[in-house]
């Protein structure tokens, strides 16, 4: 058989063969039942009047057989009536008496004993069918034979049945049909709910893990498994937020160690040491900041009615990355439009992204080399340093995460660009690295620029 | 002076203490919220540094109560969480600034400084950058305790710069103290100002630097030994 992907399908495919089936013997059914019981009415018919009949048979004072019909029978059984006809024969299989002229059997046939036999012959155009029944009349044993002419105009009960298929047979058809229709229209009906449920598991991810499919409307039967459905779904959420938590709660627990590792080597008589010491601990410090930025980032969505102005934020991250670039004797410029550039997202977020673009350029520029961040009015932040480039094979290797360009480099796990990445990809944006003509690299945010802002004043970069 | 230190992690709030101490600040050590409340309730305190992670309580309730007290002590929260929520939180619920974990001691005394020194605090008036000082007061810059005359743009420059040493001052906010914020400005006049400025201090003798950020503005810091 073949197998059906829906449940839908496969109840209706099953409703159909059923359907098929009922419309074929349903009739025959029905018309082998008319027919049996027209037949056995015919034949009750048939006996009751073989009964009456004999009860008009009597025995006159030689002995011989009388019968005397009132003249109502009389009619009844009259040759120009044609439809009935009776005859009654002795033992020796003799006709005493006989509606017919001929005054022949009208069972020839007839096997006579003492049990009621039901018959059938055919005169001319005539099918008559009837009853030869035996009857004791004042110790003489007599059969009585009565027929009818089935054929005969008057008899309509086999017209009945066999018009049963031409009229009546048919009306079978459509009311299965609509039947069927009604069906699809309830089993649609009844599944609406699941179509409901499925959608609402659509929504479910890493980053939404809250969502839980409704009960409301759910036959009874398919609840069970919503219900285990929904269980399973608070123990992936239990998993995912101690995960999450984990990441986060590490990340904090490692900050205080790391202050008071700080403020020792603060207090340490050679300041060459604690120089190097202090570049170790900014190194992991920042690899803390970062795993608890993307601990954060698992469960950020954006909301779509946030607007921040990139120009804005974009001067903020030169402002905060400039004590840093200064130290290493590097340098850091803002160009570009000098206009608010109001795009979709997070400030907050958006500042971290490019944050971590500045701080990369940063760490792989030399010495005396200016980083330069460029905001077009279209919505894109290009960050330009004068490092040494990215190779062509490692343009896409370097978004994810713990990968970086040189291994033996300390004060960082390769996070940040995947940090970057992941922003990008949060607020419907990319982020994406050229080799400048010049060397270096060039990595370019593009983000959505919304034309008209909302509220161009109170969203601020931060 | 005498400072509140609430911080639950012993070794750091005894570390601190000596740090601060050699800075010429006294320090009240408190690890839990409730030690932190009996003491803020009858000490007079010149500022509060907060943990915001307590055993017996967030220190951000501590920060609301003393707000909501309206009791003007400047509050430097200290957190090891750098969220986006715990920021926006923390200044929210009435901090004066706030500094992530792992921080220098340099920073610590640096923001405390820049916070006693505020309008109303107990802190004094001058501003200092290698061996240039310069008073808030008299207006008055000074190298190695020489008193140096600039032009009164020079001075206004100078102060917004030292006010906010070793990070960038915005170009914008020099113009509007200078035009003031609806006035209309020479479009390289800042330029101008600070190239002066620059060139008065190198000659003078002042071990200090000046970095442009181009596009953005200008920073002060001292001078890196070649």
């Amino acid at each position: 058989m073949t197998s059906f992907k829906s449940i839908f399908a496969r109840i209706i495919f099953l409703h159909v063969i059923a359907m098929v089936i009922t419309a074929m013997f349903m009739p025959l059914v029905l018309y082998w039942f008319m027919k049996s019981s027209a037949n056995d009415l015919h034949q009750q018919a048939m006996r009751d009047q073989g009964e009456l009949l004999g009860a008009h048979l009597a025995l006159d004072a030689n002995g011989r057989p009388t019968l005397d019909l009132p003249p109502a029978l009389r009619d009844l059984y009259s040759q120009a009536y044609g439809r009935y006809a009776y005859a009654v024969l002795d033992g020796s299989g003799r006709v005493l008496f006989s509606s017919r002229q001929d005054e022949a059997p009208i069972f020839p046939r007839a096997v006579q004993s003492s049990e009621i036999e039901f018959l059938e012959t055919r005169q001319g155009d005539a099918a008559i069918s009837g009853v030869s029944m035996q009857k004791q009349v004042g110790g003489r044993t007599v059969w009585i034979q009565v027929g009818e002419d089935l054929a005969h105009r008057d008899v309509i009960i086999d017209d009945i049945v066999a018009e049963f298929f031409k009229r009546v047979a048919w009306i079978t058809l459509p009311i299965l049909l609509l039947l069927l229709a009604s069906d699809i229209a309830i089993f649609r009906r009844a599944l609406r709910p699941l179509l409901r449920a499925s959608e609402m598991a659509k929504l479910i991810t890493p980053k939404r893990t809250d969502v839980r499919l409704s009960g409301q409307d759910i036959p009874s039967e398919i609840l069970p498994l919503v219900g285990a459905v929904n269980q399973a779904l608070d123990r992936l959420e239990a998993g995912f937020r101690v995960q999450r938590e984990f990441t986060a709660d590490a990340a904090h627990e490692l900050r205080t160690p790391l202050t008071i590792l700080r403020t020792r080597i603060d207090a340490l008589l050679d300041r060459n040491v604690a120089k190097v010491l202090h570049k170790d601990i900014e190194g992991m410090a920042r690899i803390v900041s970062q795993l608890l930025d993307i601990a954060e980032l698992e469960t950020f969505s954006i909301d779509r009615a946030e607007q921040a102005d990139l120009r804005a934020l974009c001067a903020e991250v030169a402002e905060l990355a400039a004590p840093l670039a200064l130290a290493q004797g590097k340098s850091i410029a803002l160009s570009g439009t000098e206009r608010p550039v109001w795009v979709n997202g997070n400030a907050e977020m958006l500042t971290r992204a490019v944050r971590n673009l500045v701080e990369n350029a940063i760490n792989y520029s030399p010495a005396g080399t200016t980083v330069e961040i460029v905001v077009d009015k279209e919505g894109t932040v290009h960050v330009l340093d004068a490092g040494a480039g990215i190779r062509d094979d490692d343009r896409e290797l370097i978004f994810r995460r713990f990968w970086r360009q040189d291994r033996r480099r300390s004060g960082g796990a390769g996070l940040g660009l995947s940090i970057v990445a992941r922003i990008a990809e949060a607020h419907a944006g990319t982020v994406g690295v050229e080799n400048r003509p010049s060397g270096g690299a060039d990595f370019s945010l593009r983000l959505r620029r919304i034309e008209t802002p909302i509220q161009a004043q109170a969203v601020l970069a931060g | 002076m005498r400072l509140a230190l609430v911080e639950d992690n012993v070794e750091l709030a005894s570390l601190l203490s000596q740090g601060l101490k050699a800075e010429g600040y006294e320090t009240d050590r408190m690890t839990t919220a409730a030690d932190a409340r009996a003491a803020l309730s009858t000490t007079r305190y010149a500022a509060l540094i907060l943990d915001l992670g307590l055993p017996d309580g967030d220190g951000l309730s501590i920060l609301r109560e003393i707000r909501q007290r309206r009791d003007p002590l400047p509050v430097l929260v200290l957190t090891a969480r750098g969220g986006l929520q715990d920021r926006v939180g923390g200044l929210r619920h009435g901090a004066d600034d706030y500094l992530i974990k792992p921080f220098a001691l340099e920073e610590l005394v640096a923001r405390l400084e820049a916070l006693l020194r505020r309008p109303g605090q107990l802190l004094g008036r001058s501003l200092q950058v290698g061996n240039l000082v310069f008073d808030t007061e008299s207006r008055q810059a000074s190298i190695d305790d020489r008193p140096q005359m600039l032009s009164a743009r020079e001075v206004t420059v100078l102060e917004l710069l030292m006010r906010r040493k070793d990070r960038v001052v915005p170009k914008k906010l020099v113009e509007d103290h200078i035009f003031g914020s609806s006035g209309e400005v020479a479009s390289n006049a800042i330029e101008v100002y600070v190239h002066r400025l620059r060139k008065q201090l190198s000659e003078r003798g002042a071990n200090v630097q000046i970095h442009t950020v181009r596009g953005v503005g200008y920073l002060i810091a001292e001078e890196k030994p070649a």
